[in-house]
């Protein structure tokens, strides 16, 4: 039997509700600026004297200088590590140039290097934000020529993200 | 059988078939704010930055013996320009528990928020706050994203 189009309205205005639902939004805001904090296991190295002949080059104590750099940069920048000596190796009026200390490196994204005091050096760079670890072993390039004397210079590393 | 009889069986034969009418089901659901903010902060220091609550307020009525339920869902990932930060690290607390409970956000399937049975009349209210898993790895960026809370009676 065919209703008539009057009786199949009625009907269904008479059915329970049907599920119901109510929405509401809300915007989450996150800011990330960029950051960048490094830490090295040792705030001093040491070179021991030795004999020119029988130590070319002499080992730093301690042996290694384990890094650790986090940073944030922005989208498709770099984090990277320099290193910069303050002056040449001095003892009063004798001098020692900078570039008598190397150095070489282990971890991702270390590279080995040659002190400066003119010219910030590269020890690692980084594509992009994260924690990142890694060490330096120094150098001293020991020869008969240097004065004798008790020598020191500072060294600044600097961390930047881009 | 005249077009009015069957009419009438028509209409006699509706109101057998269904059940009793119901009440018209009303859901209110509203936020306070609908901006959540997670401020800057060092992943050393606050590995976990929490926002400012914020306050839900839910009304149920015509669903005497059925049950509803809260949802929240992500439209996506947080992000800025290219740079992403997966949903899955905002998570919530939230009070009072039953009805409200914690989880984390997801941008595939709606997370219960809260739920239960029958009406909620007057309105009530919880309280969420949102927390944000800090990290290093994070590019720097302005972070945004979407969220939808949904009232439901199933």
């Amino acid at each position: 039997m065919r209703l008539p189009p009057a009786t199949i309205v009625f009907a269904l205005l008479l059915c329970p509700a049907a599920a119901a639902a109510q929405s509401d939004t809300a915007t989450l805001n996150a800011s990330v600026s960029g950051l960048a904090r490094l830490s090295l296991s040792s705030g001093s190295i040491t070179f021991a004297d030795a004999d020119p002949d029988a130590v070319p080059f002499v080992p730093a104590s301690p042996a290694a200088i384990s890094i650790t750099a986090k940073a944030r940069a922005t989208e498709g920048g770099e984090v990277t590590l320099t290193v910069l000596a303050t002056d040449d190796l001095r003892s009063g009026v004798d001098t020692i140039p900078a570039s008598a200390i190397s150095w070489t490196a282990s971890g991702p994204g270390f590279v080995s290097g040659t002190l400066s005091s003119t010219a910030a050096q590269l020890v690692a760079s980084w594509p992009g934000s994260g924690v990142y670890t890694g060490s330096q072993s120094f150098l001293f390039q020991n020869l008969w020529t240097h004065p004798t004397g008790t020598y020191t210079v500072t060294v600044v590393f600097t961390l930047s993200a881009s | 059988m005249t077009l009015t009889t069957r009419v009438l069986l028509a209409v006699v034969a509706g109101v057998l078939l269904v059940p009793a009418a119901a009440e018209a089901q009303r859901l209110t659901l509203t936020l306070n704010p609908q901006v959540i903010t997670f401020p800057q902060a060092d992943p050393d220091t606050d590995p976990v930055i929490m926002a400012a609550p914020v306050e839900i307020s839910y009304r149920v009525q015509g669903n005497a013996a059925g049950s509803w339920v809260l949802t929240v869902l992500a439209s996506g990932d947080l992000s800025s320009g290219g740079a992403t930060i997966d949903i899955s690290n905002v998570t919530w607390i939230a009070t009072p528990a039953p009805p409200f409970q914690n989880g984390t956000l997801s941008r595939t399937v709606e997370q219960t928020l809260a739920s239960g049975t029958g009406n909620v009349n007057p309105a009530k209210t919880g309280s969420l706050t949102f927390r944000l898993a800090n990290a290093w790895t994070y590019t720097a960026g302005t972070y945004t994203q979407t969220v939808v809370f949904t009232l439901s009676t199933p």
